[in-house]
């Protein structure tokens, strides 16, 4: 959770996920979409910040599978570099990545997981740049299967398509989540989901520290408004 | 000099005058990790409900300027879970329990009331009168919560007072005309104390796709917006009482805590700034402490309503 003003405009932290880490620094990429990113955005290096954290359930790499495959939606692309290092340290081969934007501008990342040796898949809705479509669809001609673990994060859209390919194909799939968050420590209950489990102590999971990393089949896609979503 | 810090609230003795809000604390746990919550005058947990409840859809949360709205819904583990696992955990720790209890009937507070006491779960329990977040209040005509009528303030503070003998805090809303009133039945009824303020009701609108911001339409404010609000209800209130009052809403600092007391409040409750820095509240007891200090004042309790008018 950064801390991106020293007043309170903004007054809370922004979560933000680690893009790389790296042995000296730990990198963030975010889109600048209000206060706390300007603010980010603006600062110049030399500056410190105020960083709470690391927070959370990240990713779980099972080296005994074959296939991964990192599906990334937009700005969600953010967490999945440190994801790939991770896979190609732990499985001793890179993964084969898909990413997916609305067009050219906001697709990222592609010249990252090509340098780690990542067979890298490209789509824009608009068609600028790879396949004219979606994250998804590219993922499905993948041909996912039981010995697949697909990593997803992007639009709930997106997400919930993934999920739906998992469920079709039998591959694993984990989601990493986001929502508006307050403390960012599991104690205020502001940045919940809702699960497919049905009682009352369970129902209602914490992004923040049940997740943001959640295997995709517990998440109730139905249940999620995406008119909230951008 | 050693200022003293100790505080009463009826029966209860808070080593200081910090609490932490209900509900922005969980029961403890996640902010253990960052540290000893037995430094705090109290921790006063998020409220219980007799079932687990999961509390309602998101989105719960949004920003606003300097503040916070939540439609969080009361989510909580339940009485029977709160006895198994959290006041043990609170017990192990040495904190100061003030357990914030909700119902929808007087004799549901009764039960959770009594058997907090039975368990020695509880050092004082604290009724939410005031949880502007449930369905009643996003539909209701007229004064919809319990803590908006006097009467029904009265009403379910009476029946409390005859169910336990631990400290009972009656924490009031803001979203009255005129706090005095339900302070004053909650007095009357033989409340200890009062805590306030709860939330103030508001909404956000997200201008491009039209919906409210929150799944629950309306939510509360809390956080630095409020404090204006609730320092001159804390002022107006603690005037007309004899009990001491727990003043919160916007607490962020140490001098945000002083006006507090000095306005009127025995002790305060930092909620929002928790979210911030998990030890916001340490710190303010570590602030409040150094102020005594430097200004020479033997004890905390010299501050209370001292301010000159």
């Amino acid at each position: 959770m950064l801390q991106t003003a020293d007043g309170y405009a903004p007054f809370l932290r922004r979560p933000m996920s680690f893009e790389r880490v790296l042995p000296e620094a730990v990198a963030f990429l975010y889109k600048v979409e209000g206060e706390g990113t300007r603010l980010l955005a603006a600062m110049r290096p030399g500056q410190t910040i105020s960083v709470h954290g690391p927070l959370g359930k990240g990713f779980s790499i099972d080296s005994t599978i074959s296939r991964h495959i990192l599906v990334a939606g937009g700005i969600g692309v953010a967490p999945l570099p440190a994801l790939a290092d991770a896979v190609t340290r732990a499985c001793r081969r890179p993964p084969d990545v898909v990413i997916g934007a609305r067009t050219k501008r906001f697709l990222l990342c592609g010249d990252v997981f090509r340098s780690m040796g990542c067979e890298v898949y490209l789509a824009t809705d608009d068609g600028s740049v790879g396949e004219k479509g979606v994250a998804s669809h590219v993922l499905e001609r993948l041909a996912p299967n039981p010995d697949t673990q697909i990593y997803a994060c992007g639009p709930m859209p997106m997400m919930r398509a993934t999920a739906q390919i998992a469920a079709r194909s039998g591959a694993a799939c984990q989601v990493s989540l986001e929502a508006q968050m307050a403390c960012g420590d599991g104690a205020c209950l502001g940045c919940v989901v809702e699960s497919i489990f049905e009682n009352e102590g369970e129902k209602m999971v914490r992004v923040c520290t049940d997740g943001p990393v959640f295997d995709a089949q517990h998440i109730d896609w139905n249940a999620h408004n995406f008119a909230y979503d951008r | 000099m050693k200022p003293n810090l100790e505080v009463r609230i009826g029966a209860l003795r808070m080593k200081n005058p910090v609490t932490v809000a209900s509900g922005t604390f969980g029961y403890g746990q996640e902010y253990a990790r960052y540290f000893d919550i037995a430094a705090l005058g109290a921790v006063t947990i998020k409220s219980i409900t007799l079932k687990p409840r999961a509390g309602n859809a998101p989105p719960r949360l949004v920003e606003t300027p300097a503040g916070i709205l939540n439609a969080i819904g009361l989510q909580n583990v339940g009485l029977d879970a709160y006895l198994a696992e959290k006041a043990p955990f609170l017990r192990k720790h040495g904190a100061t329990i003030i357990a914030n209890i909700y119902g929808s009937q007087p004799d549901e507070y009764c039960e959770l009331a009594r058997r907090l006491e039975e368990a020695h779960a509880a050092d004082a329990i604290e009724a939410n009168l005031s949880c502007p977040n449930v369905h009643d209040a996003a539909t209701a005509r007229g004064p919809a919560l319990v803590a908006q009528i006097p009467e029904r303030v009265a009403e379910y503070s009476r029946a409390l007072r005859a169910a336990t003998k631990l400290p009972l805090l009656v924490k009031l809303t803001p979203n009255v005309a005129d706090i005095r009133e339900p302070a004053l039945a909650a007095q009357e009824a033989g409340a200890d104390g009062v805590s306030l303020i709860n939330t103030l009701m508001g909404m956000a609108i997200d201008p491009e796709t039209r919906r409210p911001r929150l799944a629950n339409v309306i939510g509360g404010l809390s956080g630095p917006a409020i404090r204006p609000v609730a320092l001159k209800m804390v002022w107006d209130a603690s005037r007309v009482l004899q009990i001491p009052v727990i003043g919160m809403g916007g607490i962020c600092t140490a001098p945000d805590a002083i006006q507090f007391l000095l306005a009127g409040a025995n002790a305060v409750a930092v909620g929002s700034m928790s979210f911030r820095q998990p030890d916001a509240a340490l710190q303010i007891v570590r602030g409040l402490a150094d102020y005594l200090e430097h200004h020479q004042i033997p004890d905390v309790n010299d501050l209370v309503g001292a301010i000159a008018t």
